[in-house]
C-alpha cells in the first residue's frame, strides 16, 4: 500500500514529517511513501529513502492561505499535488498536519465524495476513561462543516459505524446521537427529526440521544453531530482537561513543602492520567465519506504522532473501509433518498 | 466544440451530480433555486467543469453563474483552441 504524505504542512515540518514517516517505514514493512515537499528542504532530512519516494512540490500552502482558493491556485502544493496523486490512484491514501482547511478542500474537491454521501464529516478518536470495556470512542462531525443539514447527521451514523468497526473492532458499535437530554423528545425540531430517522435505520445499533458530560465515561462508542456543534464539544473537552490540569500544577505549586511532596509521591498517578489523556495516540482525524481516507494530524504534530498516524491510515486501508462505505450506499439509496426526503 | 455539444455535456455533468433527471435539465435552470446547490456543491461543480473543458474559471467570475445557459456561455466563450 502506498501512503502520499504532505511533507511541508505542520509546525515541525518538513523534519518531525519526515522522522515520523521514516519510523512508520520501519514499523510496518507494507507500506511504502510519496513524499511531496521542496526538495532542497526535505531531501537532506531522508537518513534512508528505502520505501521513500521524494516528489518535489514547488509551492507550500500556508496556515493563513484561504483554503479553497489555495486548492484551485496553488496547483504545484504539496497538498495538492499529493490529494492528486490519490485521485489518480497512485497512492491508497492522503496525509497532511498542515493547513486544516485546505486539507478538508483537497479531501473533498480532489480525492471527492463517494456517491451517495451528501457531505464527509471530519471524524476523531478520544479516550474514554476508567471503564474497563471500552478506551475510546469516535465522534463526527468535529468540524467540517459549519452548516450541517439533519439528513448529513444521519448519514454520519452510517459512516461512523464503519470507521468503528474498522478501527476499534467494535462489531455493533453503539451510535448515540449528541443532545441536551437522554430522553428521545429532547432537543429542538432538528435534532428530534433526526433522532426519528435514526432509529429507523435497521442497519446501525442506535441507542438514543447522549449527552456530553458522559462522553468520556463510554456513553456510546460512536457520537454523530452537526459539525458546528461537534467543533465546540470537542474544543471544550480539551480545553477543560488543560484547565483543570492547570488548576491542579497551580495548587501544588502554592501548597508549600507539603504540595510538593505529595505531589512527588503522585508522579506516577499524574504520568497515568497523562497519557489516559493524551489522544495524538489514536492517530489524526479522518475525513470520512470520501473515495479514499484523507487523514489531517493537530498541526502541532511530532515524529510519534505521525507514525501513528500512519498506523491508524495503515489499518483504515488495509480494512477496506472506503470500499465498505462505498457499498453500502450503493445498496442503499432508496432508504436514503426517503430519508432525506423526510428530512426536509 | 459547438454550443449543443457543450450543453449535452454539461447537462450530464448535472444531472450525475446533482440526481437530477437528465431531460428536466434546461438553460434556465437555476443551481440555487431549481438544484438547492450550496456553496461546496458549486465549487466542485466548477471544479469537474475547469476539468472536463479545460478551462480556468475565476472565483470572481464563478459568482457571477446563476443558470445553466450562463455556464455554458461561459465555456463557449473560454473553450481553448486546441479542444
Amino acid at each position: 500500500m502506498k501512503i502520499a504524505v504532505d511533507a511541508m504542512g505542520g509546525d515541525y515540518a518538513p523534519a518531525e514529517i519526515i522522522k515520523g514517516v521514516e519510523l512508520a517505514r520501519d514499523a510496518y514493512s507494507d507500506v511504502e511513501f510519496l513524499v511531496y515537499g521542496q526538495e532542497e528542504q526535505v531531501k537532506p532530512l531522508i537518513q534512508n529513502d528505502s520505501r521513500i519516494t521524494l516528489v518535489p512540490a514547488a509551492e507550500v500552502i500556508a496556515m493563513e492561505d484561504e483554503p479553497v482558493r489555495a486548492i484551485r491556485r496553488k496547483k504545484q502544493s504539496s497538498i495538492v499535488l499529493a490529494a492528486n496523486a490519490v485521485k489518480d490512484g497512485e497512492a491508497d491514501a492522503f496525509f497532511s498536519a498542515g493547513n486544516s482547511g485546505a486539507v478538508l478542500a483537497a479531501g473533498l474537491l480532489i480525492v471527492g465524495r463517494i456517491k451517495g454521501i451528501a457531505r464527509p464529516g471530519l471524524t476523531t478518536t478520544l479516550p474514554v476513561l476508567r471503564k474497563p470495556d471500552q478506551s475510546s470512542f469516535v465522534m463526527l462531525d468535529v468540524g467540517a462543516n459549519a452548516d450541517t443539514k439533519p439528513f448529513n447527521v444521519v448519514q454520519y451514523a452510517v459512516m461512523g459505524q464503519y470507521y468503528a468497526q474498522s478501527i476499534m473492532h467494535v462489531k455493533q458499535p453503539r451510535i448515540g446521537l449528541l443532545n441536551n437530554g437522554t430522553e428521545a423528545d429532547k432537543g429542538d425540531m432538528a435534532h428530534q427529526a433526526i433522532y426519528q430517522a435514526l432509529d429507523s435505520i435497521d442497519s446501525i445499533n442506535f441507542i438514543g440521544n447522549v449527552e456530553s458530560r458522559e462522553l468520556l465515561n463510554g456513553a456510546a462508542d460512536v457520537v454523530v453531530t452537526d459539525g458546528f456543534t461537534g467543533n465546540a464539544t470537542l474544543k471544550a473537552i480539551e480545553g477543560t482537561a488543560l484547565s483543570m490540569l492547570k488548576l491542579i500544577k497551580g495548587e501544588i505549586m502554592s501548597g508549600g513543602l507539603g504540595g510538593k511532596i505529595g505531589a512527588s509521591m503522585l508522579k506516577p498517578v499524574f504520568k497515568n492520567v497523562q497519557s489516559a489523556m493524551d489522544y495524538s495516540q489514536y492517530g489524526g482525524a479522518v475525513l470520512l465519506g470520501l473515495k479514499a481516507p484523507v487523514v489531517k494530524t493537530h498541526g502541532s504534530s511530532k515524529a510519534p504522532t505521525v507514525k501513528n498516524t500512519i498506523g491508524q491510515i495503515r489499518e483504515l486501508i488495509e480494512t477496506k473501509s472506503a470500499d465498505q462505505l462505498v457499498s453500502y450506499f450503493a445498496d442503499h439509496t432508496d432508504e436514503m433518498a426517503a430519508l432525506k426526503e423526510s428530512l426536509k | 466544440m459547438t454550443r449543443a455539444e457543450i450543453f449535452d455535456k454539461i447537462a450530464d455533468i448535472i444531472a450525475d451530480r446533482f440526481e437530477t433527471d437528465r431531460d428536466q435539465i434546461n438553460e434556465q435552470l437555476n443551481f440555487k433555486k431549481d438544484l438547492d446547490a450550496d456553496s461546496i456543491d458549486f465549487v466542485e461543480f466548477v471544479l469537474e467543469l475547469e476539468d472536463t473543458f479545460n478551462a480556468e474559471i475565476s472565483d470572481e467570475d464563478a459568482e457571477k453563474l446563476m443558470t445553466v445557459g450562463e455556464v455554458v456561455d461561459y465555456i463557449v466563450a473560454h473553450q481553448t483552441e486546441d479542444k
